[in-house]
């Protein structure tokens, strides 16, 4: 394999043979206009991303492969793009990176973390994956943690360094199973209801504090509400009738930053079912004639909007 | 040391400002001045005469030694909550009723949170006056011996999880007081007046924290730590050779004292968990059965 960057000039030399010999040179099979050859050379000006491929050079008339190669065009690694985060506070934390722009060959990383003076061990995640994971050894630490990642391909490498304290990355994963009901016999009310995310590992010593935030479907600017404990929260003054849009977020009670925004669910508040569809009112009507109360009840209706 | 008497009277007052509880503790904290830097000791003296009838001006000279410095309001309510708590009338008070173990441990959290805040800002200002590359974001130095004197919240993961409700309170209770101390010694060489405002006041709620967290050992039946077994002579006092390590001793008391608020928010998290038996005991007692 032969790597070369986007733009250089590439010369092959058709194995042993001399530069003045008869040769014909082939590109995935596709024979190569002489006009690219020098002698027996083959010269590529510029070479592009297209010209990545399989390049064979044969002897003129026996017809004998003589050499034969992989090109592969590509671009030294750019610095890469590291990020780390403690999600599962006070395990540990993991760190990921990626490439601002594809190299479009193969390349190795090699991360290290520092601790003040001791060195520790990120475990690695199976590739594809660019992260790696580490323990916390102490807890509520003065010292800051060196990470820096290295890539490196065949034609360069490069670098990145993230120094940062202990607290600084704590980042929750968003609340899951967010569920938002309406509530009967409330036209303006919204039940909403969430679980801690399950990579924290001990709400009861690191409880999570969540910021509710909803808004109608037909409006754009959202009403945020802050809630140190609990997982569950009844909105008073929705909009009777109209759908909503309510997501909720996270944040270690004392350190750290917000999480992202959970998946987004939709509720409408109960409604009471129109009177004036008369079918469906003495329909309702008679099928509760024997309940008697003094309207309607909801719960027999035929058409259950939920 | 002497360990709390049987019946525990406490008074409940409100400090100016923010409306915190504080509970008179068993024990007070007299601060001795002494040439720009200070020896915390405990004066065990004023528990005796706090509890015999004593007359009031003597207990007015103790609360004065109570870090009372001019314009310390801190000072004046904690001279007021001395002077209360002398009257005879006040044993019929029962607070204790109302505020359990759990609330004052409630209170104490809230506490950290807002000496977390404040020192933000004071750290802020005082790193700004340290000048640079104390005060510059990424500044990272190695740890230096003469630092390990200062108390660090550092501690292995499992050990943390594993303290005692005992043990865990008086580590806060250790830490903080020694850092009071320092934190003491820096104020009397603080630069500019803003400066030294700003660590006055500091220092004053620092001091509301040890007392908080004393109230909630005492109310827990925990003895008090012993006072620091031959004063440990802060920073001050031990001159840096030079200038800029002293500087250093200022960025990682400060730092120090960050970690910790963020570390005793969690220990108070864990402790307001739990809710001893021992209170039960105690609250029994104080009625008299």
């Amino acid at each position: 394999i032969q790597y070369e960057r986007v733009g250089a000039d590439v010369t092959m030399k058709c194995g042993s043979m001399d530069w003045d010999a008869t040769v014909t040179w082939t590109a995935n099979g596709t024979d190569i206009d002489e006009s690219h050859l020098n002698g027996s050379y083959l010269i590529l000006k510029k070479v592009d991303l297209t010209q990545s491929g399989q390049y064979s050079c044969y002897e003129g008339s026996s017809w004998h492969l003589k050499y034969q190669t992989y090109l592969r065009v590509g671009t030294p690694p750019k610095e890469p793009l590291l990020m780390c985060r403690s999600n599962n506070y006070p395990k540990g934390f993991y760190c990921s990176w990626h490439l601002p722009t594809p190299t479009y060959i193969p390349n190795s990383f090699n991360i290290s973390v520092i601790h003040g003076t001791k060195e520790m061990v990120c475990e690695k995640d199976v590739f594809p994956k660019n992260r790696c994971h580490i323990r916390y050894l102490q807890l509520f630490s003065t010292v800051k943690y060196k990470v820096t990642l290295t890539v490196t391909n065949a034609l360069g490498k490069n670098s990145t360094t993230l120094t940062f304290d202990e607290f600084t990355i704590v980042k929750p994963d968003p609340p899951e199973n967010v569920v938002a009901k309406p509530v009967p016999n409330n036209p303006r009310r919204l039940e909403v209801s969430w679980q801690n995310p399950s990579s924290w590992p001990d709400p009861e010593s690191f409880p999570l504090k969540f910021f509710l935030r909803y808004r109608p479907l037909i409006l754009d600017q959202w009403q945020h509400v802050e809630l140190s404990d609990g997982t569950s929260h009844t909105i008073t003054d929705a909009y009777a009738g109209k759908e909503y849009i309510i997501q909720v977020a996270a944040k270690d009670n004392d350190i750290g930053t917000w999480s992202d925004w959970s998946v987004a669910v939709h509720a409408t508040p109960w409604t009471e079912e129109p009177k004036h569809l008369t079918t469906e009112a003495q329909i309702a009507e008679t099928t509760s004639a024997s309940t008697s109360s003094f309207m309607p009840p909801p719960t027999t209706k035929i058409c259950d909007k939920g | 040391m002497l360990s709390c008497p049987g019946p525990i009277r406490m008074l409940s007052c409100l400090v100016l400002g923010k409306v915190l509880s504080c509970l008179v503790p068993t024990r007070m904290l007299s601060c001795l001045r002494q040439e720009g830097s200070e020896l915390c000791a405990y004066k065990d003296a004023d528990l005796q005469r706090i509890h015999e009838d004593a007359e009031p001006p003597s207990v007015r000279e103790d609360a004065e030694l109570l870090c009372a410095r001019e314009g310390d309001s801190w000072g004046i309510f904690t001279f007021l909550c001395a002077a209360l708590c002398n009257l005879p009338a006040l044993p019929a008070l029962n607070c204790t009723e109302e505020l359990g173990a759990g609330q004052s441990i409630q209170k104490t959290y809230d506490l950290t949170r807002y000496l977390e805040h404040q020192l933000r800002t004071l750290a802020g200002t005082y790193l700004n006056y340290l000048g640079p590359p104390f005060n510059e974001p990424d500044f990272n130095p190695p740890r230096l011996a003469r630092a390990e004197r200062v108390p660090s919240a550092t501690v292995d993961l499992d050990l943390w999880r594993g303290l005692t409700d005992n043990a865990r309170l008086a580590a806060n209770y250790r830490a903080y007081s020694r850092l009071l101390c320092y934190l003491r010694a820096l104020d009397g060489q603080a630069g500019t007046a803003e400066l030294r405002h700003r660590l006055g006041h500091f220092c004053s709620s620092l001091q509301g924290l040890v007392l908080s967290i004393a109230s909630v050992m005492s109310s827990l039946g925990y003895p008090l730590p012993a006072g620091p077994a031959g004063p440990p002579a802060p920073p001050g006092t031990t001159v840096a050779p030079n200038d800029f390590l002293k500087k250093m001793d200022d960025f990682w008391l400060l730092k120090e004292l960050q970690t910790w608020l963020w570390r005793s928010a969690k220990d108070f998290n864990r402790l307001k968990k739990k809710v001893p038996p021992a209170v039960v005991t105690l609250r029994l007692e104080a009625r008299g059965f």
